[in-house]
């Protein structure tokens, strides 16, 4: 871009509809703040300050835990349904968290559960992801080749690739000592009441260096939404694009995985209510929105599973069941979901 | 542009076979040639779309795979039929795609002043802001080639241009072609099925069979008897219309 170039820019040029997308982001940052507080503050005994300060002890890091999962499952979503060009698609549906789980199974069943590389957890869920990274990229990158972005053969093989990654899984787990399983589950089945927090860490710089490592190529989604043959007329690489792209779908996933265990419906719900709400093709707007309602959801659900429910049913029940009939609401009654 | 001893195969079958060819500039080429005959092959070598397994393509005096895609994607535009947008994205925003290669996601003045122009020239002004999903297949086709006119290239590529139109939106796509020539001075590279059309609207053509170029030449020097018949394996009449060449087979 050459100086003469520079100056002509004026700032960017926002359309009505963009500009109430940026109030409706804007509202909605507000009513995550104000649920984070809601979440830290009900029932905290603010008279009573040592147990005060303990529930505050317990709580941060699990809303921090929550926040970072909603952001990568999120985001994830959103990104991954602009690369396949669907928006009835997640990376959970096809079944890229029975993957992660698979893969951390393998490698405390490999190495043994009282080996270093299971005992901590950062070096564990360090190997656990660049298993999965090399493990995933092949396996999607292949199906979506060979199936050409077919959605139908996708969600076909997706579902397939689901139980069959569960299955061998679950034979790793029946063929394993007893006493190694125990050490597992615990790894294994994180929800919100039991979140890993000591990969929290990790994963933040994990998910920071991501987004600047890819940064040019999330620029990019708006024109990898045209379409192939589209994208690379107006001179984006797109193999690399797509290849680098879906490389942070799948550490994102592994990271909300290892984090708070899978809930497959999540990233739908998420991705397609910030569609609803910003009617828009802007990725910019489009994470965020995503991520935003993925904070609004998983927060708000454990407010209501801790303080309605007191912890009888879980949030991933929630998720779930409303996931589940929202997903045949979209593949039933929606025009072009398909 | 030309193209040198071009070759594409697919499972060791080729499809394109040492092909070569000078591009005209300024005028308008079309591809012609019965299904299968290798014409969308070659232009998606052209447009880079398709790996070409050997050959070279010279594009301004610089072999093709040299040019950065981005600048090229200065030079050179392909219109696909194969467009598919699950997106919301209103007509407007679909036409500012084409200033992508200028300047990325901030549009300037400059590139709003080159997207009204591409709008007003399709005259596309009344569905600015209708979502591409909800407008015809015309209507649509226009869209894309205001696109493609607010990318702002010398070449411009267009692959069966006509195809999924009535006739009256085809004759209107195919006037536009014309214009795209005649007045803002692109060299147009087409892929057509109807003879007609190419006979009646372009200045040069390129049949081709089984992967090589039967024929290449001024209309008059294709659309004749003769070389129709060789190549469709069809019989052929010629008739003349404002002193242009028409078939008619049956």
């Amino acid at each position: 871009m050459t100086d003469t170039n520079k100056n002509l820019r004026t700032k960017p040029y926002r359309t009505p509809a963009q500009k109430a997308n940026v109030r409706n982001l804007i509202i909605l940052t507000f009513i995550v703040i104000g649920v984070c507080a809601a979440y830290l503050l009900i029932n905290s005994y603010p008279e009573k300050p040592k147990l005060f300060q303990y529930v505050l002890s317990l709580r941060i890091p699990t809303l921090i835990v929550m926040l970072i999962a909603a952001f990568a499952i999120g985001s994830a979503s959103i990104i991954f349904q602009s690369i396949i060009n669907n928006r009835i698609v997640t990376p959970c549906l096809l079944g890229m968290n029975s993957m992660y789980t698979l893969v951390h199974t393998a490698v405390v069943f490999v190495v043994g559960s009282g080996s270093v590389i299971a005992t901590n957890s950062n070096l564990s869920f360090a190997i656990d992801l660049v298993v999965m990274a090399v493990a995933a990229t092949f396996v999607y990158s292949y199906m979506f080749q060979k199936t050409g972005n077919n959605v139908l053969y996708v969600l076909l093989i997706g579902t397939v690739l689901s139980s069959f990654f569960g299955s061998i899984q679950s034979t790793m787990i029946r063929v394993m000592d007893p006493n190694e399983y125990d050490t597992l589950l615990t790894t294994l089945v994180a929800d919100f009441n039991n979140v890993n927090v000591e990969v929290i860490a990790f994963s933040l710089v994990l998910l920071v260096a991501l987004t600047i490592f890819l940064w040019k190529d999330l620029m990019l989604l708006d024109v990898i939404t045209l379409g192939k043959d589209q994208a690379i007329n107006l001179g984006v690489d797109y193999d690399r694009t797509v290849r680098r792209l879906l490389l942070g779908v799948v550490l994102c996933i592994a990271v909300a995985t290892a984090m708070v265990g899978p809930i497959s419906f999540l990233g739908l719900i998420i991705a397609n209510l910030a569609r609803q709400l910003l009617k828009t093709h802007k990725h910019s707007h489009l994470i965020v929105g995503s991520a935003l309602m993925g904070m609004l959801a998983i927060i708000a659900g454990q407010l209501i599973s801790q303080h309605v429910f007191s912890y009888a049913v879980p949030i991933s029940t929630f998720i779930t069941i409303g996931g589940g009939i929202y997903f045949l609401y979209l593949l039933l009654f929606k025009k072009g979901g398909i | 542009m030309n193209v040198v001893d071009l070759i594409k195969e697919y499972d060791g079958k080729a499809v394109v076979n040492s092909v070569s060819f000078e591009i005209p500039k300024g005028k308008i080429l079309s591809l012609i040639g019965p299904n299968g005959a290798g014409k969308s092959t070659v232009m998606g070598m052209i447009s880079r779309l398709i790996a070409k397994d050997s050959g070279v393509i010279n594009f301004e005096d610089k072999d093709l795979s040299k040019w950065k895609s981005k600048e090229l994607a200065k030079k050179l535009s392909i219109l696909t039929q194969h467009n598919n947008i699950q997106m919301k994205l209103t007509v407007r925003e679909l036409v500012a795609f084409g200033r992508f290669p200028y300047s990325g996601n901030r549009l300037t003045v400059e590139d709003n002043e080159m997207i009204d122009k591409a709008i007003a020239y399709m005259e596309l002004q009344e569905f600015e802001d209708r979502f591409i999903d909800e407008l015809s297949g015309g209507q649509r086709q226009r869209a894309y080639i205001a696109m493609v006119i607010a990318q702002d290239t010398e070449y411009v590529l267009l692959d069966e241009p006509t195809n999924n139109l009535d006739i009256y939106h085809a004759s209107n796509m195919m006037r536009t072609v014309r214009r795209l020539c005649d007045e803002l001075g692109k060299t147009v590279i087409l892929v057509l099925h109807e003879i007609n059309y190419a006979a009646f609207y372009s200045d040069y053509i390129c049949a081709f069979v089984d992967g090589k170029i039967a024929k290449f030449g001024t209309v008059d020097e294709v659309i004749n008897k003769e070389v129709l018949s060789e190549i469709y394996k069809v019989d052929f009449e010629i008739i003349h219309i404002d002193g242009k060449p028409l078939s008619v087979y049956y």
